[in-house]
Formats: C-alpha cells, sequence, structure tokens
C-alpha cells in the first residue's frame, strides 16, 4: 500500500466520504503547494493535541473549564442541555441564549446500546446546585431526542428546578445543528415548561 | 349489465361528474425489470382496460405494478427485492396519469438491489415527504386473496387499516412511523431489562403517537359502520354483518353517549402500561398499544351474531372482503372528491354470479371512474358489459386486441 492509499483509506473514515470521494481529495493535496498540505496536517495535529472535554459540561474545548464555564458574563442560572458539542455553536450563534451549556454526549437509543449511564446525565444532575434555577433541554426532536427530554425531566424533576424544553417549530426529525438561528431563536423563546 | 349507460349525460361538461370531479385516469404505464416484466408501455382508455390472460402471465403483476404507485410497496405484501425481474438488479414503474382538467402528472418509482435504494417522484421531482406522494393516483385493488383481510390474522387487518388511513390522513403515516421506531426502541430497552425510570422515558411517547393512531382508527371505523353494513347486504342479497374496532386499550369508560376524548385514551393507555408493567418486563416485549389493535368482523342479526373469521362461510367470508373494499373505495372517494382507478383482479371467479353481478351494479351505482379488470377467461367480461378495451398478456408482454 503506498503513502497514497493509506490517505485515501484514511478520508474514506470521516462521515460521508467514499472511496471515489477520498481519492479525489488526496490527489487534490498532491497538486497544492506542498507546504499548503503541511499546514492542513498540522491543523489537524494540533486540533487532536489541544481539544479536550470540559470536566464541568463535556463541551469540547482548548482549556478546562471551557470558555462557557469560565465566562463571568454568562447567566449562570440557566443551563441548556445538547446532545453534542456541534450544537453549542448552532444554539450560541442564534443569539437568544448566554446561559450555560451541558453536553450528553448522545440520546437513548437501547438499539445501539445507550441507557442513561452511557450519557453525561450524572455530571448535569451535580450540577444542580442551588444556582441553577432553569434547564432548557434542547435535545433533537426525534423521537430519541424527546424520550431523552422525557428522561431528564424526571430525573430533574423533584431538585426544585424548573425543566423546560424548547418549543415545536424545529423540524420534526431534524438535526438541531442545521436548523438556522431564526428557528433556533424562536425555539428558544417559545420554550415551554415540561 | 352493461358499463354503457354509465357515459357522461348530455350537457354535462366533461370533469364534471355529479359533483364529484371526474378525475384521474391513468393513461400509460412504462414498466422496467418489474416482476416478469422486462420493458412494457402500454396506453390505457379513460374507461378501463379488460386484461385477459393465462394462469402465470403478469395479470396481477401489472396491477401490483400500478398500485405500487399508489402506496410504494407491494399490494400482496412482497419485500421490493422479489419484485425485480430475476436476474437484473433494479425496477422501475413510470405511470402518466392525466387529471380532470386534463393536466398531466407522472408518478415514478424505482428500486435498486444495491444498497436498497428507493427512488420516488412527481413530475420528475423527488418529494420532501414520501407522504407527499402517497396516494396521489387515487386507486383501489379488489383481489381474491382479499379475504385474508378478513379470515387471516389480526396484522392483515391492521395493515388494512394503516394503509387506508395513510392514503387518506395526512399525518397518519409519519406517526405510525414515529410509533414503531418507539416501539422498536421501546421493547429493546424491555429485553435489556432497563430500570423503570428509563422505560418510562419511552411511554410519553408510545402513548402520544399510540393515541393519535387509536383515534383516527376509532373514528374511520365509527364513520365506515353503516356503509359496511349496508354494502355487505347489497352483495348478499339482504343478510348482515358488522364490523367493530377493538383496540387494545380498553376503551374509556364515562358517558356512553358522549364521543371519546383524547384525553380519555391518554389516560387508559397509561393505566394500561402500568398495570401490564409486571408482565412486560417478564416478557421483554410491549403488551399493549395500536400494535395489538383488532378490527372485529360478525355476521348475522345482532342477537345471534358470529365472529366472521372463525364461524363465517368462505362465501360470507368472501362478501365481507368485497364489502370492505367498497368502504375503502368510498373513504378514497371522499378525500378525493372523486372516482378512484378501480382495478378488479380475478375476483368474479371467486363469488358466485348473481353476488358477481350486485357488485359490478353497485359500482356502477357509483358512477365509476377507469376500471382495470383481469381475468383468465374473455367470459367473466360478459358481466361488465363489453364497452371495456380489451388486452392480452402472455409471459409478460401486454397487447391491446
Ligand atoms: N421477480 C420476478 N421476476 C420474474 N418473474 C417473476 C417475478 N416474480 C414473479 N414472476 C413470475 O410472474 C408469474 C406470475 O405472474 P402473476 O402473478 O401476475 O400471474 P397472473 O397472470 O396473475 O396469474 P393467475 O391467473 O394465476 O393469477 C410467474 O410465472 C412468476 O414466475
Ligand atoms: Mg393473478
Ligand atoms: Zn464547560
Amino acid at each position: 500500500m503506498s503513502v497514497i492509499d493509506d490517505l485515501a483509506s484514511e478520508f474514506t473514515r470521516l462521515p460521508g466520504i467514499g472511496r471515489k470521494t477520498a481519492y479525489r481529495l488526496t490527489h487534490y493535496l498532491l497538486k497544492i503547494p506542498p507546504e499548503e498540505a503541511c499546514r492542513l496536517a498540522r491543523a489537524i495535529e494540533a486540533m487532536a493535541e489541544r481539544v479536550r472535554r470540559c470536566s464541568i459540561c463535556n463541551n469540547l474545548s482548548e482549556s478546562d473549564p471551557c470558555e462557557f464555564c469560565t465566562n463571568p458574563t454568562r447567566d449562570r442560572t440557566v443551563i441548556c442541555v445538547v446532545e453534542e458539542a456541534s450544537d453549542i455553536a448552532a444554539i450560541d450563534g442564534s443569539g437568544g441564549y448566554r446561559g450555560l451549556y451541558h453536553v450528553l454526549g448522545g440520546c437513548l437509543s437501547p438499539l445501539d446500546g445507550i441507557g442513561p449511564e452511557e450519557l453525561n446525565v450524572d455530571s448535569l444532575l451535580a450540577r444542580l446546585n442551588g444556582e441553577v434555577r432553569e434547564v432548557i433541554i434542547a435535545t433533537n426532536p426525534s423521537v430519541e431526542g424527546e424520550a431523552t427530554a422525557t428522561y431528564l425531566h424526571r430525573a430533574i424533576g423533584s431538585r426544585g428546578v424548573q425543566v423546560t424544553r424548547l418549543a415545536r417549530g424545529l423540524p420534526v426529525g431534524g438535526d438541531l445543528e442545521y436548523a438556522d438561528g431564526v428557528t433556533i431563536a424562536q425555539a428558544l423563546s417559545g420554550r415551554r415548561g415540561m | 349489465m352493461k358499463l354503457g349507460h354509465l357515459e357522461p349525460r348530455g350537457g354535462l361538461e366533461k370533469g364534471r361528474f355529479f359533483g364529484y370531479f371526474y378525475r384521474v385516469f391513468l393513461q400509460r404505464i412504462q414498466l422496467r425489470n418489474f416482476r416478469n416484466f422486462e420493458d412494457e408501455t402500454v396506453d390505457f382508455p379513460e374507461r378501463g382496460a379488460a386484461l385477459i390472460g393465462d394462469n402465470g402471465q403478469g395479470k396481477t403483476n401489472l396491477l401490483e405494478a400500478i398500485y405500487y404507485l399508489e402506496i410504494f410497496r407491494s399490494f400482496r405484501g412482497a419485500r421490493d427485492e422479489q419484485l425485480i425481474r430475476f436476474g437484473t438488479d433494479h425496477f422501475r414503474v413510470e405511470g402518466s396519469l392525466v387529471e380532470a382538467g386534463g393536466a398531466e402528472v407522472t408518478v415514478a418509482a424505482a428500486y435498486r438491489r444495491e444498497g436498497r435504494r428507493k427512488k420516488v417522484t412527481l413530475n420528475g421531482d423527488e418529494p420532501q415527504r414520501f407522504g407527499e406522494a402517497i396516494g396521489r393516483i387515487g386507486a383501489i385493488v379488489f383481489t381474491a386473496s382479499d379475504v385474508e383481510i378478513v379470515a387471516g390474522g389480526p396484522a392483515a387487518r391492521r395493515r388494512f387499516l394503516d394503509i387506508i388511513l395513510s392514503l387518506v390522513e395526512p399525518d397518519y403515516l409519519a406517526v405510525l412511523q414515529r410509533y414503531r421506531r418507539i416501539l422498536t426502541q421501546r421493547n429493546e430497552s424491555l429485553r435489556e431489562g432497563a430500570s423503570p425510570s428509563e422505560l418510562a422515558a419511552w411511554n410519553h411517547g408510545l402513548v402520544d403517537a399510540g393515541c393519535s393512531i387509536i383515534e383516527a382508527r376509532a373514528r374511520w371505523v365509527a364513520e365506515q359502520r353503516a356503509g359496511f353494513a349496508r354494502y355487505y347486504e347489497k352483495i348478499s342479497g339482504g343478510q348482515q354483518a358488522s364490523i367493530d374496532y377493538a383496540p387494545s386499550i380498553p376503551k374509556p369508560t364515562g358517558d356512553r353517549a358522549a364521543p371519546i376524548d383524547r384525553h380519555g385514551w391518554i389516560e387508559a393507555f397509561h393505566g394500561r402500561l402500568q398495570r401490564l408493567a409486571e408482565r412486560e418486563r417478564r416478557r421483554g416485549v410491549t403488551l399493549a398499544g395500536p400494535h395489538r389493535d383488532e378490527l372485529k368482523f360478525r355476521v348475522g342479526n345482532s342477537s345471534d351474531a358470529v365472529g366472521l373469521r372463525s364461524f363465517g362461510s368462505a362465501g360470507q367470508q368472501r362478501t365481507a372482503a368485497v364489502a370492505l373494499r367498497m368502504v375503502e373505495a368510498e373513504t378514497l372517494r371522499a378525500a378525493l372528491g372523486g372516482e378512484p382507478i378501480i382495478m378488479l383482479d380475478d375476483v368474479f371467479a371467486e363469488l358466485d354470479p348473481p353476488r358477481s353481478e350486485r357488485v359490478v351494479e353497485l359500482l356502477a351505482a357509483e358512477e365509476w371512474g377507469q376500471v382495470l379488470v383481469t381475468s383468465p377467461k374473455p367470459s367473466e367480461f360478459a358481466l361488465m358489459g363489453d364497452s371495456l378495451a380489451e388486452y392480452r398478456i402472455a409471459a409478460g408482454t401486454l397487447r391491446r386486441v
């Protein structure tokens, strides 16, 4: 196997990339100046080495705790619970939210062997220490996301914290990550108690 | 009984018919590698066609292909792979419809074995959601195997309800798919012996989607009960039969006269799950919900009526099956605001001559739209009059004669 094949086979491991695209990307990198290709390699390396899970909210960040958890201007009385770290960018980009986040790391799905223990639920409950007054559950509007929301609602229920859910309006079955900012801002402002 | 007297009456503008739009008809069907058809294109007249061919030549296959464009699945319950002609890797069906105003609509479906890819298009474009293309042609098939709906297991009856409701209720299919997904997840979590709190997370969605299904089914049966009895009585020449919805969730009690509201169903469903919790955990499967509903058919006078499935004669069961399709046609007619395309797959062979004649009379009374009839024997069509164009089917080829 040549180094070309090596790189192509690494590309095929990325989501949405098949054999053909993998070779197209590889050959593109062969055509550009070598220093540009190396810059890409260094960027990947730096990211892999420096990005960590935040020990408070499980967000991906270069610092631990992450920039949300340490930012003094964020509203510390609200936590928005999302499935993946990539959902944070979508919600924060909507401009309608100034509180903290918590990344679950997925949603309940027995078919995939994912139960509450596989998710960052305990660390969420540990954060409900008196300062937090509201938890907004922003899991995806899928069957699994809804079940996860129900589960969290019941788990948090007895702790004197208000639990709300993003209003509908997000496309059902869609991914939060791909919803536009206006839609998310509306879903946030229209959130309702569970 | 001739179709002759069904010509649009003089003075009526074409396209309008007693308040109903005299709507869509199938003008052309193109088949590629579908069952035993290799590459066939056939045009049909607006009135319809009589398709004659020996056993095993492709009559049912052709109707299966046409109805595929209605529900994008085989009406025989075959898997998509089985529809691909032996030795090939994909099939394609395209139908050109002419609407009441004369506009043409094409509905096409293709399926490739590799990657199990199904592609549906409406006028060449893929619709956003499957549900948009479903029921677009407005068709109904009467087949000899319909008797299975009445005489077979309950799954066939639920499938019947699900198909007709998916065709006429805008959100039904989406809710059904949601329900099935939740059910699979919940069953898996029961099998794994999940904690009660994890299990409870699935209950909310199960009950929510489940109650939408129950409500739609209950409403449909309530609306169609009288129609079913009327059709059965007419076809059988005066006998009685009834249809009742028997949901797996016990009907909420209360004021008998008042219609049962959603809230009542939701409470009843949750209550049932609570009572069954222990058994569900032992068995590892969800024991209550619309996936266990029944549709009950009974024959005879109300005082001594008996279950059709266990006690009905073969003729009574066949009659009930035809009456059920008649009710389905009525549902489509109301939803479409016009006549569905009616396909009759060798049904008269199974009914005695007087019953067959009354079926034709009933259909005629509804001022039917396009009709496609199949039979191995040309003589069967005597019943339908000689107004239908004749086609011969042999070994997957179709020719007008
Ligand atoms: N996937 C397939 N590829 C090729 N041929 C097929 C396929 N599936 C079924 N057939 C053939 O189609 C024929 C059956 O066709 P069909 O059921 O339409 O018959 P029919 O004309 O309705 O007969 P009958 O009068 O007995 O009902 C059989 O000969 C069968 O071998
Ligand atoms: Mg047949
Ligand atoms: Zn953090």
